[in-house]
């Protein structure tokens, strides 16, 4: 599953689908697999900007698809986040796929990373507070040295 | 004491060589949706069954070490969904795959029928040496078998194919599917058909010992003998 989230669309197939996508957006009307098409090459851009245009993508997708078409646009909004580092949205739709396929392993894997994410997140999160009233404490000290010192 | 402590410091270094295996092979399975494809990943990577596993969505992916004529080789395997919509983008995920899986159902003579189009976009999309495997899944069922072996095997022979019939419930054969391929793509590395230079072979050669490291300008012992 890391691999399937680390993995980077080719620029050739990103351009491909990008352009009949745009084809069709220009004729009038995009097909639910044209757009579906783009915006799962788009999640797997290594440019931040790319990835968010897929997401849209797919949110739109999400309230037009069939129940077995919707999977695919959740599935793929969870690993988009992932990517984007959104990890409480990517958790929201995983944990929403899991409510109807809880034994799905594609999903169960992804929760579980999307969990050890967060859970690293976290600890740099505490790590960084807790450097930083490290630091407040230092100064705060060397503060109230120099007060003193200045009495004196 | 210095020596024993290099001595020491150079096998923990051997010990931790950056690679337990001397190569990667990038694999792919295809097939229509149901045949069991992932449920044959799921054997081969966790020797177990996975009862009414649900569709792919989009790709999926395992890696397992195997060994063949004593070099341990790294298979990684993109498992794609057999499902028509997402067929235009896994068609990108054949490019540079060293050996194709391509799979259909013994019991749905649809899946069978279907091979010649699954073959064509193999063959279109990665190169001329990749090794491609047909295997007939489900071959514990029997007695709702749709498609005899013979054809499949003639099939197999008239495309120059590798062949087997395997069951990804019982694990029957599904060792033997990836490590048939295997032995073919290595066969092929060893008489030079494939050039492991080219782009898109989906081999990679990874040295097993670190080289060029800080402790080999010393002069060592040589660790293996030519020609082993």
């Amino acid at each position: 599953m890391e691999s399937v989230l680390s993995e980077v669309v080719a620029v050739e197939d990103l351009l491909r689908f990008e352009k009949k996508y745009n084809a069709e957006l220009n004729a009038g009307s995009v097909t639910k697999g044209t757009q579906f098409e783009y915006a799962w090459c788009l999640v797997r851009s290594k440019y931040t900007a790319d990835i968010k245009k897929g997401v849209v993508l797919l949110e739109e997708l999400v309230s037009k698809g069939t129940k077995e078409e919707q999977r695919d646009y959740i599935f793929y909004l969870s690993v988009a986040n992932y990517r984007l580092k959104e990890y409480e949205k990517a958790l929201k739709y995983i944990r929403g796929l899991l409510k109807t396929e809880p034994k799905n392993t594609q999903a169960l894997e992804l929760e579980k990373l999307i969990d050890k994410a967060m859970q690293k997140d976290g600890l740099v999160g505490m790590a960084i507070v807790g450097g930083m009233a490290l630091g407040v404490a230092g100064l705060a000290g060397l503060i109230g040295l120099a007060i003193t010192k200045s009495k004196s | 004491m210095t020596m024993s402590f290099f001595l020491f410091f150079s096998s923990a270094t051997m010990a931790t060589a950056p690679y337990n295996y001397s190569y990667i092979f990038k694999y792919i399975i295809i097939g229509d949706m149901g045949v069991g494809k992932s449920c044959l990943l799921h054997q081969f990577t966790e020797k177990k069954f996975m009862a009414d596993c649900p569709h792919t969505i989009g790709v999926e992916f395992g890696t397992r070490i195997i060994e063949v004529s004593g070099q341990k080789i790294k298979l990684q395997i993109w498992d794609t969904a057999g499902q028509e919509r997402f067929r235009a983008v896994t068609r990108s995920y054949y490019r540079g795959a060293a050996g194709a899986l391509m799979v259909y159902d013994i019991t749905r003579r649809s899946t069978y029928n279907h091979l010649s189009s699954w073959l064509t976009d193999a063959r279109n999309l990665t190169n001329p040496n990749t090794v491609i495997i047909l295997i007939g899944n489900k071959a514990d069922l029997e007695a709702q078998r749709d498609v005899t072996y013979e054809e499949a095997k003639q099939f197999a022979e008239e495309n120059g194919l590798l062949f087997l019939e395997a069951s990804a419930k019982t694990g029957e054969n599904v060792e033997d599917a990836f490590l048939e391929a295997a032995k073919k793509i290595y066969q092929n590395i060893q008489d030079g058909s494939l050039d492991l230079n080219a782009a898109e072979s989906g081999v990679q050669h990874k040295p097993s010992a670190p080289q060029g490291g800080r402790l080999t300008s010393e002069p060592q012992p040589q660790r293996e003998c030519c020609g082993c």
